[in-house]
């Protein structure tokens, strides 16, 4: 079994520390300090959001997204053909994003995630998985005002960010998630997905995870299994008939799961006798050498404290279930 | 309501702090003065929200929510089982304490009951009890307490009813309880939503309303409609009433609290685009259903900025009633 993180982790620390991306943020938009100056307050804070994850034990990281205002304009800003407008509500979450705009034709034009893999790897003693949100997420959660189909749309996206797919290969990544969150509302889309995701993973080397949260993939479980990912992730926090859907379809013999179930979305701490349960559970339909533990979605949701307990949990039930089955 | 004109005004309840009142804020969150020394300045901007209202001639006022931080960590610091989890991002770098339920949920005593005595002392004109619903308090707070969402939407409902009783009690003859969160999930808990809702109204005879925004609101309708209150309040101005056409297809049977100007842009609207607003709505309700309201609280607008577009909205109300003439 793999620990791992899922994406985000909190910005900045409980109080009474101070905020220092916050108030870098305050500062540049009133212009008092500069974009590099910025960016060095997101090198730092990028540092610490690693060293977090690796005190805790996780034996597969992420940079923490520190860089991402959100998972849409942090692609959408550094591609061609769209323009950023206003706030919108991000799922059923109380949180929000600028909603892009395609208004001509989508383009990838430069790595987009490259840079801040390398800056993550560099700063990391442990393994560090670059996210990418996927073409089919990107383009639901975008306004068309070009395409004439929102599968014309989606299917330009997968291949804009099947070239960024291609800029990490070279970068030899142990893994690298793509989110589509998306797809698990609206299963009648299942076609159009295969064929982007074809696209996508067109000519990529490194083995890429599919992960999925804020609800279940009961009506997609089986599809999925068919598509060309070595890691399936799965939310069983706000999806908890994924158990359902596992129990009665079983997981296929050559992938692993991502085992999303401490809720990033609440402050409660799961205990260690719960999760070892689940993991008991899980045991009966997917050999727990082949299950990477996480929280269910990216850990921005908590106070900075409360991401860090449920990351520390995670190693802690990894003990405990190497002991158990010693 | 029968002493209200036809197209009575109003607002969402927030309007923004004076700076004066901000830097106390901090100053008392940093422990730097006493709490009778915050409240009276809290008292001070309360009292120039309710002079200011009357001076703009609005019809129905609130007191301006000059006490509270947000509107759900304002009743989690006064109910029992909460605490504050920390700061959690929303967007860009903005930043919301939410609250965590760690224990049974409960009212300690009234929450909102002395301001709203307090605002309503200071005019003959009538004020609105503000209150946050108990299904947006539960969905924008954590819970390490409750084994469901459902045992803590309704304790709370419980717990804010009580508080909706004493407002009535103190001669509140307006309630409005807030529902922001209710279309989260519109299939799975709606009708939690509308349950809890029952609970805070439950006997009642004062006029109640609900204010909703931000999300999906075609998604909820027409069953928003058997919410139990008399008005429903919600933002047109912001999507340029594109909601009338949802009303088109199925009427609309409540009272509505019309937003005719934006509560998220710099620019003061015209009397004329808020008289054009009621004109356009007057397609699918009746005049008498009409209450004309900004989209959303003002809170995150400058005082000047409030005050153009309440006149605008003033003005543009008056100008629609003239034109109705005599039908008022």
């Amino acid at each position: 079994m793999r620990t791992t993180s899922v994406g985000s982790y909190p910005k900045i620390p409980d109080l009474p520390a101070p905020g220092r991306w916050r108030s870098a943020a305050e500062k540049l938009q009133r212009g008092e300090i500069t974009p590099e100056e910025f960016r060095r307050v997101e090198d730092e804070v990028t540092r610490e959001a690693i060293a977090e994850q690796v005190e805790a034990g996780l034996d597969l990281i992420t940079d923490g997204q520190i860089r991402w205002e959100d998972g849409q304009t942090y692609f959408a800003r550094r591609m061609s053909g769209f323009s950023i407008d206003g706030l919108q509500r991000w799922f059923d979450t109380n949180v929000y994003y600028r909603q892009p705009v395609a208004e001509g034709p989508v383009a990838w034009q430069q790595p987009i995630t490259v840079e801040d893999y390398r800056f993550a790897r560099q700063h990391s003693p442990k393994p560090v998985k670059p996210v990418v949100t996927g073409p089919y997420t990107l383009a639901r959660l975008s306004q068309n005002r070009f395409y004439r189909s929102l599968g014309e749309f989606v299917l330009a996206l997968a291949r804009a960010l099947n070239q960024e797919l291609r800029a990490l290969d070279a970068e030899s990544p142990p893994l690298v998630q793509v989110d589509e969150p998306a797809i698990l509302q609206h299963p009648e889309d299942l076609p159009m997905f295969r064929e982007a995701v074809a696209a996508l993973l067109e000519g990529v080397r490194s083995p890429v995870a599919l992960y999925t949260y804020f609800g279940d993939a009961r009506q997609l479980l089986a599809a999925f299994a068919d598509l060309p990912f070595a890691v399936i992730g799965l939310d069983f926090a706000a999806g908890s008939r994924n158990w359902d859907a596992l129990e009665a379809e079983g997981f296929p013999a050559d992938r692993r799961l991502g085992f999303g179930l401490l809720d990033a979305r609440n402050t409660r701490l799961e205990t260690v006798d719960e999760v070892l349960r689940a993991l008991d559970r899980l045991s009966r339909v997917v050999p727990l050498d082949r299950v990477d533990l996480g929280p269910s979605a990216g850990l921005e949701f908590l106070p900075r404290r409360a991401a860090k307990a449920k990351l520390v949990r995670l190693s802690e039930v990894k003990r405990a279930a190497l002991e158990v089955t010693r | 309501m029968s002493e209200l004109p036809l197209f009575p005004t109003t607002t969402v309840g927030s309007f923004p702090k004076p700076s004066y009142l901000l830097e106390a804020r901090r100053k008392w969150l940093r422990g730097q003065i006493e709490r009778g020394a915050l409240r009276e300045l809290e008292q001070q901007a309360t009292r120039e929200w309710i002079q200011r209202q009357e001076e703009l001639g609005l019809d129905v006022l609130v007191d301006g929510e000059m006490y509270r931080g947000d509107m759900v960590a304002y009743f989690a610091d006064e109910l029992e089982g909460f605490a504050i989890a920390g700061l959690v991002r929303s967007y860009g770098n903005r930043y919301y304490p939410k609250p965590v339920v760690t224990g049974p949920v409960g009212r300690k005593g009234p929450i909102t009951v002395g301001w709203f005595r307090f605002a309503q002392s200071l005019t003959g004109k009538p004020v609105k009890g503000m209150l946050t619903g108990p299904y947006t308090i539960a969905e924008w707070s954590f819970n390490e307490y409750y084994p469901t969402r459902r045992e803590l939407v309704m304790e709370l409902a419980r717990a804010i009813h009580e508080e909706a009783v004493d407002l009535e009690r103190a001669g509140a003859r307006f309630i409005q309880i807030d529902e922001p969160a209710i279309h989260t999930r519109p299939d799975e808990d709606f009708d939690l939503a509308r349950e809890a809702l029952e609970v805070v109204v439950d006997g009642l005879s004062a006029y109640t309303i609900t204010h909703v925004c931000y999300g999906d609101v075609p998604r909820i309708y027409p069953k928003m409609l058997d919410l139990p209150v008399q008005q429903i309040d919600l933002a047109l101005k912001n999507e340029d009433f594109a909601l009338l056409e949802v009303f088109r297809r199925h009427p609309f049977t409540k009272d509505i609290g019309l937003g005719v100007v934006d509560a998220h842009s710099h620019r003061a609207e015209s009397p004329e685009e808020v008289l054009d607003g009621i004109r356009r709505s007057l397609e699918v309700f009746e005049p008498r259903q009409v209450y004309v309201s900004p989209d959303c609280g003002l809170k995150t607008r400058t005082i000047e900025e409030t005050v153009a577009k309440l006149r605008a909205m003033v003005e543009g109300a008056r100008r629609a009633r003239d034109e109705l003439g005599p039908r008022a």
